[in-house]
């Protein structure tokens, strides 16, 4: 299908309806799994017990014919064992058996881990969580938010509380300024990814997930696709140093604009992006050479003060008089001052984009050793703005390497009002975490691309319903986490520090996994 | 080196006194206090003394610099009477003023540092505002108690100084320079920084000189100070912009002071902490923890302790750089290697502008000073007033000089609300040095204004042209008159072009009156119909874009006497919903909501921005906007003072839309336009047409700093210079002709595919008028490095006939011949440049001292260089 038509087809959703999750398996033939279920072909007597007593479906048949095992639905045999359905003891011909996948080793990186990447997957298969031992909540980075816990009482404080009392909803607009309210449905939205960065394809699958949970996406520093034009309403449209592709017309498309003065990844750098990513028809978009590289001066040359900052967001105002203002910086040690100057230049939004984030065209080298910590930087922020009297006409986001629900909540719980994604939208897309984006033809999972060829590896149905999955998965997670820490909105959770602990300070055991308990 | 007596240098035994400094906090908490960003600076110096109200306006038109969270003024060369003093005790004491945070602190403040050290001449508390509540409401925090000393160093204190140190055989005056300051240092230590809850600081010390500061707007400082009425040579004012919005008192406020130094600042240092460090290993130590009072510091060192001339203090502050630096002299670069080498890590880094007030009176001279860093990453303008009165200004903004002129010239007859010469400094360059002084210095008991630069080149106007006198003769327009024959036949070909050129040709001969009396006829004739006043229009402004030879007159005064009719023709047209006949009308703040849908479709709205604020809801660009919505395509727009964002925000189907611009226009002007055609008919300020995508601007004058960034496309003519980082980042189709040149960073990164095939491309003719109105080139077609650097796309036409331009000042790109496609391509656009400008092809463009040549030997091409690793896989796609 090509890239026009995935753009016009119809999805069953409609507006105002509430997302429900379709099942979106994954796109390949044998999906990445933790655990291995191998039987063998020779043994086997094709008797069909197997599909009749393993309740997670990981073997079906097609008429008599028994399909390849589905591994990456397996619990595994440490938690099956001494079940009844156990397939391995029930197998009559002995033909069966599970072990850990030896592909398992080799997934992920201490941030995301082959455990989170494989429960993201799951929820971006099913919008549920994982039936199975899959860490969901946390990476292995051994800090961060790897780090944190929540502690939930024991007894949940009210009982009559449900999750259909409980709201999620953010709105963006706290400087009562006469602009027009945007109250977002959940408390996150989707970060800048340029059409150049991503295919159009994943750009319009994230857009149109946005869109059914009443969220917003920025488009990068690349431009405005046509294709986004339907939902204008749920685009944020991105102002960042290199000006590439911003226009008048694409300013006042949107209902807020976005300006980036640098990215957590990489602060002290703009944008770039390598020449084999300027295909011709992102230099098009952007009005560039094709092939040349791309990149976005640091800082905007027009824009070296608080001062400019402010003449340019009075611009941007003046361009588009219902737009919110958002501004996007990095995190220095100043980062509360530059948030609070922010603030009295007319921003509603200030971002902090923390150093855990940026794909594989971030350097490492930034990536690693420049921002601060985005854990750091939120109550930094939050309680200077306080102090300041303002922090109820700000909005915060924090962002950064946030990878799950949980994170989400720890952000806000340390301050932030809500959060941007970035990669964890792509592992909802089967993100391998390869670290190859900067290259044209690197991915080989067809989303940080923009060759033709790999971009139609997906389609936009199937992004758009995986990335949903994720969202309601993580709607569920972050009711549930407010129904155990009886808040009735996301709103009551803002700085609510108390309800965190830090492990490197708390050595009794922590389990805050809502799968279970009360 | 206990024995001070093998110092000979007077400075460094001075600085030898303060070995037993400390500092003022611990080395950890020397971080500066704030972040604070550009704010708006201004100053002027003029001959005569002139009122402190002069500052005000400026300072209200540069509000949207500040936000009223500090502001500041100083004055240098002030009047002895105001002050209650005689005049040599104002030429021969210190004058020092204290801040008293806490009022009860004083006799303690006075017992300490005041009456045991100093002969007191004369002192006074600094009357304020009584009713300062209800005169000036939106101050929140009451200004501090100030009050004014006039003192000398007691003999016998100085005395045991001396000893002390050992200072013997040292001028007199240098010790008692140097212990007024330390004493400050030590007032500032007890009252100020070693505090939590701070008490008192001294607010500026030195000879002659004053600062007042507050947690407001600075004109608020001048009103609640009542200096409205006092007379100084010099005045500087700086709106603050502190990013912390509770501050309650005015330490961290501009101006800064060191003896005889007040200084005011517009940027932010990315090396503070190496300022500071630097500062400390010379026992000089910051108090007030702002990027600032370091500047200050580093300024007093060099210049009072050290003893360097203003060009080395220059030199350290923006060290010469790179090409420009291999321009110098052998014996200049021998020197300034030395200077970089032993200051550098004092020279701030990152964007900064100063401008110094300071009493020189060694020399007895009042000097004004601007600075600029040396990348030029902030904004800055220069101008001269030569006259009766002379008048110096520098300021962040034009429309702030603008308005000091205005603010002057409605007062008093000798000031012209124009100034001869505007100009932007070119940042640690060969050429000026990135900075100007304006100096007064004492003649014949006046003061004389010298404008240098930092090398000391003077900067003059020519002596024969005479201002002029204000004289208004009365016009009897019934008469039949020779001048009254002209302006009839010269509009009656409904385009006044005929008017310009016999104007042009007589003016030279004419004086002041005859060429006011056209004016007069003009604007009666303007009255009768449609057709005249179109002429009439077009014929002034044609005077005022154009350059010619105005004689012995000056052309700022004739461009003032065209403004003053031309805002009368406008002033005089029926206001928008009034029933009378003609295609013209008018509208202005107070009338705005009687905006309705035009009259007529051929309707022409004139609109006086002068009272709408410089952006926000309620601005001009937007009533605009709201004025395009309802149908109307033509616009004149005059009355400006820095309104900003014009021609912005009206959208993508405006090819009909054409706006006219006088005055003092904002930036961001014509910024995102796509379609519509601007012409701002003067100078203009800075980040004109980013993000330009289509259509036409013309600027009759100069723009300002990052012009055209990332813009797409659209045709635009300059006359003037462009300053600092033109074009950077511009993509797509955008064609330009500049016929001035630019400072530095031309086309930086211009990714503008290729101009022979539809890509974009610059013209660059380097070209200027002498004062009378002669064309000529300039020393260099682009005097700065950094030509179109790592530019992927499109080209630079430069007009090089002497083969200026060198491969050094490029940085990716590379010089190319003229090709016959290239000339083709680019002759429409001077062509049109021509019919815009005057600007003749044959006559100006290819005619090389008298001679024609073909245009391969008049232009060159500056074209991108497709680098190898950058382009691996474009076949790939082919």
């Amino acid at each position: 299908m090509s890239t026009a038509e995935n753009a016009l087809s119809i999805d069953s959703w409609s507006p105002g309806q509430a997302w429900e999750p379709v099942h979106t398996p994954s796109r390949f033939r044998n999906a990445l799994s933790k655990h291995r279920v191998w039987r063998s072909e020779s043994r086997c007597i094709k008797c069909g017990r197997c599909t009749e007593v393993c309740p997670q479906r990981v073997f079906t048949k097609a008429g008599s014919y028994l399909r390849r095992p589905k591994s990456y639905l397996c619990i595994g045999a440490a938690a099956c064992q001494d079940k009844p359905y156990y397939c391995v003891a029930q197998c009559p011909a002995a033909a069966l058996r599970v072990s850990l996948h030896p592909s398992y080793n080799a997934l992920g990186d201490r941030r995301w881990t082959a455990d989170l990447l494989l429960a993201t997957w799951w929820q971006a298969e099913f919008g549920g969580l994982p039936a199975h031992d899959l860490e969901y909540r946390t990476g292995g980075s051994g800090g961060g938010f790897d780090r944190l816990r929540f502690i939930f009482p024991t007894r949940p404080p009210d009982f009559k509380l449900t999750h259909a009392d409980i709201s999620l909803e953010l709105e963006m607009n706290r400087r009562r300024d006469g602009r027009p309210h945007i109250t977002m449905g959940v408390p996150w939205y989707g970060g800048g990814m340029s059409f150049g960065s991503v295919s159009i394809n994943t750009i319009l699958s994230r857009v149109r997930a946005a869109q059914r949970f009443n969220s917003l996406m920025s488009t990068g520093e690349g431009g405005y696709p046509e294709h986004l034009i339907p939902y204008d309403n749920h685009v944020v449209t991105q102002v960042a140093t290199g000006l590439f592709g911003v226009r008048e017309e694409t300013i006042q498309r949107v209902r807020m604009v976005e300006f980036k003065y640098a990215q957590g990844a990489k602060p002290g750098l703009g944008g770039h992006l390598l020449g084999d990513k300027v295909t011709p028809a992102v230099a098009r978009m952007r009005e560039s050479v094709t092939g040349m590289a791309l990149f976005s001066p640091f800082p905007f040359h027009s824009v070296y003060s608080v001062e400019d900052h402010k003449k340019h967001l009075d611009w941007i105002k003046e361009i588009n008089p219902r737009a919110l203002v958002s501004v996007k910086v990095s995190t220095p040690t100043d980062v509360d001052m530059v948030a609070v100057g922010s603030y009295y230049a007319g921003a509603h939004v200030v971002q902090l984009d923390g150093s855990y984030g940026g794909t594989g065209a971030a350097p490492d080298i930034a990536k690693k050793n420049i921002a601060m910590p985005v854990e750091y930087a939120i109550p930094k922020v939050h309680q200077f703005l306080r102090a300041e009297g303002i922090r109820e006409q700000v909005t915060l986001i924090a962002s950064g390497g946030i990878r799950t629900a949980f994170d989400v909540a720890k952000a806000i719980a340390l301050g932030a009002d809500g959060v941007q994604l970035g990669t964890s939208e792509l592992v909802a897309l089967e993100c391998l975490r390869c670290h190859n984006c900067e290259s044209g033809r690197g991915c080989a999972r067809g989303i940080a691309t923009t060759d033709p060829e790999l971009a139609d590896l997906m389609t936009v149905e199937w992004g758009a319903n995986r990335v949903s999955n994720l969202y309601h998965s993580w709607s569920w997670q972050l009711k549930e986490i407010l129904r155990r820490l009886g808040l009735r909105s996301i709103r009551e959770l803002v700085g609510r520090t108390d309800t965190l602990v830090h492990l490197d300070y708390f050595d009794r055991p922590v389990d805050d996994d809502i799968r279970r308990g009360a | 080196m206990e024995n001070t007596n093998n110092l000979t240098h007077s400075g460094l035994q001075l600085l030898n006194t303060r070995r037993h400094f400390t500092s003022a906090y611990h080395r950890e908490q020397v971080i500066k206090g704030e972040d604070e960003g550009g704010c708006g600076v201004t100053g002027f110096a003029c001959s005569v003394p002139v009122a402190g109200r002069h500052i005000f306006q400026p300072s209200v038109q540069m509000h949207n610099r500040g936000n009223g969270k500090g502001g500041g003024i100083a004055a240098v060369g002030l009047d002895p009477e105001t002050l209650g003093v005689t005049q040599e005790i104002l030429d021969e004491d210190y004058l020092i003023q204290i801040a008293f945070l806490d009022e009860a602190a004083r006799p303690q403040v006075e017992a300490q540092f005041i009456t045991p050290v100093f002969r007191i001449d004369h002192a006074q508390r600094i009357p304020t505002l009584a009713n300062w509540r209800e005169e000036i409401p939106n101050l929140e925090v009451q200004p501090p108690e100030v009050w004014r000393y006039f003192v000398r160093v007691k003999p016998e204190v100085l005395q045991h100084f001396i000893q002390q140190h050992k200072l013997y055989g040292l001028p007199w005056r240098k010790v008692e320079d140097e212990f007024v300051a330390q004493n400050s240092y030590r007032l500032n230590q007890a009252y100020y920084a070693s505090l939590g809850e701070k008490k008192a600081f001294v607010l500026s010390q030195g000879r002659n000189i004053i600062i007042l500061k507050i947690v407001g707007y600075a004109e608020e400082a001048a009103l609640y100070y009542n200096l409205l009425d006092f007379k100084a040579h010099v005045w500087i004012a700086h709106q603050r912009y502190p990013t912390r919005g509770r501050v309650w008192h005015p330490g961290g406020a501009h101006p800064f002071s060191a003896l005889n130094v007040a200084l005011v600042h517009n940027g932010d240092f990315a090396n503070y902490f190496s300022v500071s460090e630097y500062l400390s290993q010379r026992h000089f130590f910051p108090q007030f923890l702002t990027d600032t009072e370091v500047a200050v510091l580093t300024f007093d060192l060099w210049n009072r302790l050290y003893g360097y001339p203003l060009e080395y203090v220059i030199e350290s502050m923006a060290p010469t750089t790179e090409r420009d630096f291999d321009l110098l002299p052998p014996e200049k670069q021998k020197i300034y290697r030395q200077l970089q080498s032993a200051n550098i890590h004092g020279s701030p880094d990152g964007p900064w502008f100063f401008i110094i007030a300071r009493n020189d009176p060694e020399r007895k001279r009042y000097e004004l000073i601007g600075i600029t860093d040396t990348s030029m990453l902030r904004p800055q303008v220069f101008a001269l007033h030569e006259g009766e009165v002379q008048l110096g200004l520098i300021c962040s903004e034009k429309q702030a000089i603008d308005a000091t002129l205005a603010s002057l010239a409605a007062e008093d007859p000798r000031f012209c609300p124009v100034a001869d010469l505007y100009w932007n400094a070119r940042g640690g360059s060969h050429t000026d040095g990135g900075a100007f002084i304006f100096s007064l210095e004492a003649r014949n008991g006046h003061r004389v204004l010298h404008c240098r630069d930092k090398f000391g080149n003077s900067k003059t106007v020519p002596w024969y042209q005479r201002p002029w006198d204000g004289t208004v003769l009365e016009v009897n327009l019934e008469l039949d008159s020779e001048s009254a024959r002209l302006v009839k036949e010269g509009l009656a070909d409904g385009r006044g072009e005929h008017l310009y050129s016999c104007i042009r040709e007589r003016v030279p001969q004419w004086s002041y009156a005859t060429f006011r009396e056209v004016l007069e006829l003009a604007v009666a004739e303007a009255a009768k119909n449609d057709e005249a006043k179109a002429a009439a229009i077009n014929a002034l402004t044609l005077l005022l874009d154009r350059r010619y030879d105005p004689g012995d007159k000056k052309r700022s005064h004739l461009i003032r006497l065209i403004m003053d009719v031309l805002t009368r023709i406008f002033r005089d047209t029926p206001a928008l919903g009034q029933d009378a006949p003609g295609r013209y009308r008018r509208i202005d703040w107070d009338t705005r909501d009687a905006l309705a849908a035009p009259h007529r479709p051929d309707a022409i709205l004139i609109l006086d921005a002068h009272g709408f604020p410089p952006e926000g809801e309620e601005c001009d660009a937007r009533f605009l906007c709201q004025a395009f919505g309802l149908g109307w395509k033509r616009f004149i727009t005059y009355g400006y003072r820095g309104q900003r964002f014009l021609g912005c925000g009206l959208g993508p189907l405006t090819d009909e839309v054409r706006i006219d611009a006088y005055g003092s226009t904002g930036d961001y002007l014509a910024s995102g336009i796509d379609g519509m055609e601007i012409q701002v008919h003067g100078n203009a300020q800075d980040q004109l047409g980013q993000i330009m995508k289509r259509g036409k601007l013309v600027v009759h004058g100069d723009v300002g700093q990052t012009f055209m960034y990332g813009a797409k496309g659209g045709e635009v003519y300059v006359l003037g210079n462009a300053a600092g980082r033109p074009f950077i980042n511009a993509v797509g189709r955008p064609r330009a002709v500049i016929n001035g040149t630019a400072l530095d960073f031309l086309a930086e990164s211009f990714m503008a595919g290729d101009p022979l095939n539809g890509g974009g491309f610059i013209i660059v003719n380097g070209l200027e008028y002498d004062a009378r109105g002669r064309l000529k080139p300039q020393a260099a077609p682009y005097p700065g490095s950094n030509l179109f650097s790592l530019a992927s796309g499109g080209a630079i036409y430069i007009r090089d006939p002497y083969n200026q331009i060198v491969d050094e000042q490029l940085n990716g790109g590379e010089l190319a011949p003229l090709a016959e496609e290239d000339w083709n391509l680019i002759l429409p656009y001077l062509q049109e440049n021509e019919r815009l400008f005057g600007i003749s092809v044959e006559k100006d463009l290819l005619t090389v001292e008298g001679q024609a040549r073909p245009p391969a030997r008049v232009y060159r091409k500056v074209q991108a260089v497709k680098l190898a690793v950058l382009t691996q896989l474009e076949d790939s796609w082919e």
